[in-house]
């Protein structure tokens, strides 16, 4: 075994290039480190099978849900409940069916290949979404906040499909259900109550207590072969109204997470992705984007008319929706490290994953972007509630 | 020429040749009788993995741009200027542009990069895009 100092600093060097480069050039981090991690594995001998290294990923995986489960607005959910729920819950089942039926009927995978597949590329991502959105300013309209909130329904539906749809169905299943539903229930009174406790000290027992939280409902989630991201998620959920009232320990946890953590999981993602199979499966990569970017339109953009959207803006909606980086990579991870696809099928996922984060933004931005005033759906609401980021410009002076 | 101006930008984004930049264009305010304006932008990190990563980018530019605001305003100060300062997020470039093309300003100062040839050339100029696309005189300040 190489020693694992030397692995270690290889691997957080090159965490620390993808950190200037994305800084530089103002690509996302995540993104650069999967590019950073396809040169290792490639050109550098990268080995991302190290169980340490896998370990450091996957609890980067699991805090990356769970943050993308904390940043959920519960009042924008209620609020567009109907709209986001049909929207989201499209947006995740036609892609899924769409990409999961090529794969198997026409590219000839396995069915639980093709599962993989379709759970993969159903994905939406709210993160690239947010950033369009910010970047413009959209996400403090009404308009923003229904499309986030029907991004954060389609991710449900990808977490809960890949929890759901591997786990063995025997008694272990029922543990983790039964464990997962209590600790739901629990958990935001028992987490406020602690926190007025215990906050504020430099060993950060909040932040322990998730890691608790979440380790424990990870073990339970892997005994019934379900898949840890799934608790992580519904528990950012339900300590999403606490974390917006502690600013500071998000912050430690996020500086934790981006600094140490999730480097390996991005790294390691980019790794196993193989140069000669994106060649080899080129034409596969670009007709899955175009079934994902098509399944996702005759899914979303009706419904967009019927809550009656702009045809522009419906097609703005719907291009959103149809991209995806973190989720569908995890997912494609996930198929990878159990076996249930080879890494050429994984390469040619990841691809049109990150196809996916790039070409529809870009066709969005360029030929959709919404008009004012079709940004505030209904003008007399104002915003319900404080946004997570304050106005998009300000004046001072 | 400086009879002429009534709307002045400077874009600041808290480099030492951005500070040279609105250092000239206050000269010039004075001249002219009229106050200025400065934009800094925030960039979004394109294509980012999780909406923390958007978060912490634009916290950590709050806080630079916090100091480089407090800079110019004690600056305009020192010199008797009034001045107007903008924070916007979005693609540098981009941004300036349409916010000059929106507000009608005169004249846009700018700082001097000071890149090297091989990056500018990898990267793209910020300064020799601004040049070219902005829809009013530009100022260079080296």
């Amino acid at each position: 075994m190489e020693n694992a100092w030397y692995v270690a600093t290889i691997w957080i060097g090159l965490a620390l290039v993808a950190s200037i480069i994305s800084i530089r050039t103002a690509i996302s981090v995540a993104l650069v480190e999967i590019c950073v991690g396809v040169v290792g594995g490639n050109f550098l001998g990268l080995d991302p099978h190290s169980e340490w290294i896998s370990f450091l990923a996957g609890f980067g995986a699991i805090l990356l849900r769970f943050l993308a489960g904390a940043e959920i607005e519960p009042d924008v959910l209620r609020k567009y409940g109907k709209e986001a729920l049909s929207i989201g819950l499209i947006a995740f089942f036609l892609p899924f069916l769409g990409t999961m039926a090529y794969a198997y009927y026409v590219a000839h995978w396995a069915l639980q290949a093709s599962m993989i597949c379709g759970i993969a590329l159903s994905t939406t991502s709210v993160a690239v979404v947010y950033a369009v959105m910010v970047e413009t300013g959209f996400n403090e309209t009404e308009l923003g906040k229904l499309i986030l909130a029907a991004c954060f329904v389609n991710d449900l539906g990808t977490v809960v499909a890949l929890g759901a749809i591997f786990a063995n169905y025997n008694y272990w299943l029922i543990v983790f259900a039964v464990v997962t539903a209590v600790v739901m229930f629990v958990t935001p009174w028992f987490i406020r109550w602690f926190l007025k406790i215990f906050n504020n000290h430099v060993s950060e027992p909040g932040i322990k207590l998730i890691f608790v939280l979440l380790f424990g409902l990870g073990w339970l989630a892997t005994r019934a072969n379900s898949e840890a991201v799934l608790p992580a998620y519904l528990l950012g959920l339900v300590v999403a109204n606490i974390f917006k009232e502690n600013r500071e320990m998000v912050r430690h946890l996020r500086t934790a997470t981006f600094a140490l953590l999730t480097p390996f999981y991005f790294l390691k993602a980019g790794t196993i992705v193989s140069l000669p199979a994106i060649y080899m499966g080129f034409g596969l990569i670009v007709v899955l984007l175009l079934v994902k970017m098509v399944t996702k339109f005759i899914g979303v953009y009706p419904l967009t008319r019927v809550f009656n959207l702009t045809g522009r803006t419906g097609m703005y909606t719907t291009l959103l929706m149809s991209t995806g980086l973190t989720f569908g990579s995890i997912s494609a991870l996930f198929g990878y490290t159990r076996g249930i696809i080879t890494q050429d099928q994984y390469t040619i996922l990841v691809t049109v994953v990150i196809g996916s984060a790039v070409v529809p933004t870009l066709i969005a931005q360029w030929f959709f972007q919404p008009k004012e005033r079709d940004m505030n759906l209904t003008a007399s609401v104002k915003t319900v509630c404080k946004p997570e980021i304050e106005t998009s410009m300000s004046e001072k002076g | 020429m400086t009879t002429m101006l009534k709307k002045i930008l400077v874009g600041l984004d808290g480099s030492k040749g951005s500070f040279k930049a609105l250092g000239e264009a206050m000269l010039l305010a004075i001249l002219a009788g009229t106050e200025v304006h400065t934009i800094s932008v925030e960039e979004v990190p394109r294509y980012p993995g999780t909406i923390d990563e958007v978060i912490a980018g634009k916290e950590a530019a709050d806080t630079v741009y916090a100091s480089v605001i407090e800079k110019a305003q004690s600056m305009a100060k020192d010199k008797g200027v009034t001045l107007k300062t903008f924070v916007m997020m979005g693609h540098e470039v981009k941004t300036i542009v349409e916010f000059v093309s929106q507000n009608q300003y005169d004249l846009l100062v700018i700082g001097f990069m000071g890149h090297s040839a091989l990056y500018d050339r990898v990267m793209g100029g910020t300064c020799q895009a601004l040049v070219r696309l902005t829809p009013c005189p530009v100022l260079v300040v080296k």
